[in-house]
């Protein structure tokens, strides 16, 4: 049996925590029931004598003693400031103040932009064109990390891959021409950004992606064979493990939009 | 405890409004229970009329952040509890006990011996008073102002715990803290007579 802590014997003694189970407990141990009679007669004997009383004027003295030391409140205009009425308007005010600022700070923004867009025509053409372009052109939007992700994967895959089995061959296929599309995007960013080493490796990747891709008779024995040897003696693998690791991995597709949609 | 008295409320109004006088009518009608519950911390007369008037002119001071939904008869016993506390030295105790806490049950009998007449002394009378006072003098003055709230005022825990600035699980666990040495130091106190 689980006996009553003292504290919960006091607690019992000073009423707010009485609780039938406690109660219940007192009736049933005959250990905490001693322990609480003898709590109770402790606390009981503690009588302290009662305040003495003050007489009726004592108030009255208490105010004469400090009344000299304290100072009048100003009398307080109502303000309204401190009404209800007082705090909604001032969060209108508020509000109102945010709105004129965001709208002040949005035209001095669109003024901001409209010189440096006049510096450079070509590139408020470039959107102009391509907002004119048909809508049937796609935008890809490639995030190079990404792509590297999929291709590693994929020269993995190949230079384990068994040509015998169709299971294995059918997917790297199709896997190769999805990523055929998108290293040529690639690689034209990587010209204009003037990488050659990016170049060089997307331009031997886009050329065992095309071989991967259509092969008309899919991967036999020899192809494969011919492929990985090319990949090991190339150490494409390699390089796009290098490439890959040059790429932070904060480089997501956000910030690929940032950086103009496309890489 | 107290029930917002409209006539509190109108004199806080005129009050704050510049009607220092009015402020007089709320010291008359609450220096009672105030000086009772100074005197019973305090054990003192003239420290709990020290500590009425202290407490006093800190509600004048403070009547402005005063919430008029709440009892002024409540917000000034808290205040008036704080200044009596304040008055023991609660700080200064607690610290030296925070320490004396860790210590042993013979720590307690170190302090019962050092104990010299208190401010508890006009509480008691006769030998159980006496050895009551002695007692009593060993407790922290927040141990002793939550045993006095709850033993003689008859505070809840969380009255005790609002008046002390404490939680309310704290302000039980001073009560129990106290009752536990009061009972002990009574206890040897019976056996060395």
């Amino acid at each position: 049996m689980k006996h009553l802590k003292e504290e919960e014997l006091i607690e019992h003694y000073y009423g707010k925590g009485r609780s039938d189970a406690a109660e219940q407990h007192l009736q049933s141990c005959a250990e905490c029931a001693e322990a609480y009679a003898a709590l109770k007669s402790d606390l009981e004997e503690m009588e302290f004598a009662e305040a003495p009383m003050r007489d009726a004027a004592y108030g009255e003295r208490v105010w004469q003693s400090i009344a000299p030391l304290l100072p009048a409140y100003e009398t307080r205009k109502r303000s309204w400031l401190r009404s209800g009425m007082g705090r909604g308007l001032s969060y209108a005010a508020a509000c109102a103040l945010l709105v004129v600022c965001a709208f002040v700070a949005g035209r001095l923004w669109e003024h901001k932009q409209t010189p440096m867009a006049a510096k450079n025509p070509a590139a408020q053409a470039q959107p102009t064109q391509q907002s004119a372009a048909p809508v049937r052109e796609r935008v890809v939007v490639v995030v190079l990390g990404d792509h590297l992700d999929r291709s590693e994967r994929l020269l993995v895959e190949l230079k384990h891959a068994d040509a015998g089995s169709e299971e294995m061959v059918g997917p790297m296929r199709d896997e190769a021409r999805s990523l055929l599309a998108a290293n040529r995007i690639c690689r034209q960013r990587a010209a204009r950004a003037d990488d050659p080493a990016l170049s060089a490796t997307l331009d031997r990747l886009d050329h065992l992606l095309a071989e991967v891709a259509s092969e008309p008779g899919g991967l036999n024995a020899a192809t494969l064979t011919r492929l990985q040897n090319e990949m090991n003696a190339d150490g494409l693998l390699f390089e796009v493990r290098v490439l890959r690791s040059r790429i932070p991995e904060q480089q997501t597709y956000q910030s690929a939009r940032q950086n103009g949609g496309t890489i | 405890m107290f029930r917002m008295d409209k006539n509190d409320h109108a004199a806080i109004q005129a009050t704050l409004a510049g009607d220092k006088e009015a402020y007089g009518a709320l010291v008359k009608r609450h220096s009672q229970s105030l000086f009772r519950v100074a005197f019973r911390i305090t054990g003192n007369e003239a420290d709990a009329e020290d500590v009425v008037q202290e407490a006093l002119l800190a509600g004048y001071r403070k009547l402005e952040s005063f919430e008029s939904r709440a009892s002024f008869g409540t917000w000034i016993y808290r205040i008036t509890v704080r200044c009596a506390l304040d008055r023991i030295g609660g700080r200064r105790v607690d610290e030296n006990h925070r320490v004396a806490e860790e210590s042993d049950t013979e720590q307690d009998e170190v302090q019962v011996a050092d104990v010299a007449a208190g401010p508890d002394r006009m509480l008691l009378s006769g030998e159980i008073g006496a050895m009551l006072q002695e007692a009593m003098s060993g407790l922290t003055a927040t141990e002793r102002t939550a045993f006095v709230l709850r033993h003689m005022e008859d505070c809840g825990t969380e009255e005790i715990g609002a008046a002390l600035g404490i939680q309310p699980n704290a302000a039980k666990q001073a009560v129990f803290r106290a009752v536990h040495k009061l009972r002990f130091r009574l206890a040897s106190l019976r056996v060395r007579i």
